[in-house]
């Protein structure tokens, strides 16, 4: 469970952390105790020979759910620290500045800063007014190309299928290998003639010698 | 006159000399914490911001705030804090110890400490798995 876990949250501080849960198994008991009435050369009591110190146990699902709360805290703590630093700058550059300018600057300073926060209020509201209103324009548009584009689909496929409808009517009258036979008799037993005279006032002649 | 003179010398040479008697700090940084005071089984606490090398109860720049760890009569521990002067220190860059986060998670200005949570957390829990035991060994006494 230690490596799966280790991987993700390893480069931080909770791999160590984790070790501690096989720690009654794998750490050697510590030899060196803590200083206290004894200095160092003194030599441990005969009634803690065979004391085995050991860190406290460890939880991995406790352990996670703790870090991921230390880092929201360090987090939110890191934004009050910047705060807090932004008040004290604020702070002492307006004591710097009263104390070079006066007064009648510093409020001269705040009615000009009030007053370019409002121009900058209204041409935030200008702005958003014409981006929105280009908005609608272009949904506007793209809708009327959206339509454009169906009635025009629509057109093209009502065409094809009078073509579709016209060949059929022209496939009635087709020659196929069914009626060669009929068709070549046909022909055969009507000839015609296709002569005819015309002259220049328009007058056409469509008897002739030959029929 | 001469007299005069003299002290006129001797104002400027200490106010020049008091500077050298100043502590000076090499790589140290401001700390907020507690300064025990009080009497024999009587703690109470002072929140100082003090230089961090500076013994416990010594010399501190400014207290911002008081810890009374023993409840009073209603059953209450008080606490004060200078929020204006914390904010103060905090935003020059004083480091703060685990206790007073606690308590400035209690009061509001930090958010909660993460091991108030899990504590309060394992305590509930202690206390689920031992009142079902309480429990079972009531019922066949009974």
């Amino acid at each position: 469970m230690a490596a799966p876990a280790g991987g993700r949250f390893g480069s931080g501080l909770m791999l160590p952390a984790l070790r501690r849960c096989w720690a009654p198994l794998r750490r050697p008991p510590l030899l060196v105790p803590a200083r206290g009435r004894k200095s160092r050369f003194d030599p441990p009591a005969k009634s803690k020979a065979g004391r085995v110190k050991l860190p406290p146990p460890v939880e991995p699902a406790e352990l996670l759910v703790v870090a991921e709360r230390y880092r929201l805290y360090r987090l939110v703590l890191h934004a009050l620290r910047t705060e807090f630093k932004e008040e004290v700058m604020q702070k002492s550059r307006e004591a710097r500045l009263a104390k070079e300018y006066g007064k009648e600057a510093m409020e001269e300073h705040q009615a000009l800063m009030a007053w370019n926060d409002a121009e900058n209020a209204r041409l935030r509201k200008k702005r958003e007014e014409r981006l929105r209103r280009e908005e609608e324009e272009l949904q506007d548009r793209k809708l009327q190309g959206a339509l454009n584009h169906a009635r025009l689909m629509e057109e093209f496929l009502k065409q094809k299928e009078q073509e579709v409808l016209q060949l059929q009517e022209e496939a009635r009258n087709f020659i196929t290998p069914e009626n060669l036979d009929e068709r070549i008799q046909e022909c055969l037993d009507n000839p015609r003639n296709y002569n005819f005279a015309i002259d220049k006032e328009g007058r056409v002649v469509k008897r002739s010698v030959l029929s | 006159m001469v007299f005069f003179l003299f002290q006129v010398l001797v104002g400027l040479i200490m106010v020049h000399l008091a500077r050298l008697l100043m502590k000076n700090y090499h790589g140290g940084h401001v700390a907020i914490r507690f300064a025990l005071g009080g009497c024999a089984n009587r703690p109470y606490f002072r929140i100082v911001a003090a230089y961090n090398k500076r013994a416990r109860d010594g010399k501190y720049l400014e207290q911002v705030g008081c810890y009374d760890p023993l409840p009073n009569s209603h059953n209450e521990k008080i606490v004060g804090l200078n929020i204006e002067r914390l904010k103060h220190w905090i935003g020059c860059g004083a480091h703060v110890t685990k206790p007073v986060e606690k308590l400035l998670g209690f009061s509001g200005l930090f958010p909660l400490h993460p091991m108030t949570i899990t504590n309060a957390e394992r305590l509930r829990k202690r206390r689920a798995l031992e009142a079902p035991a309480t429990s079972q060994e009531e019922t066949p006494s009974d």
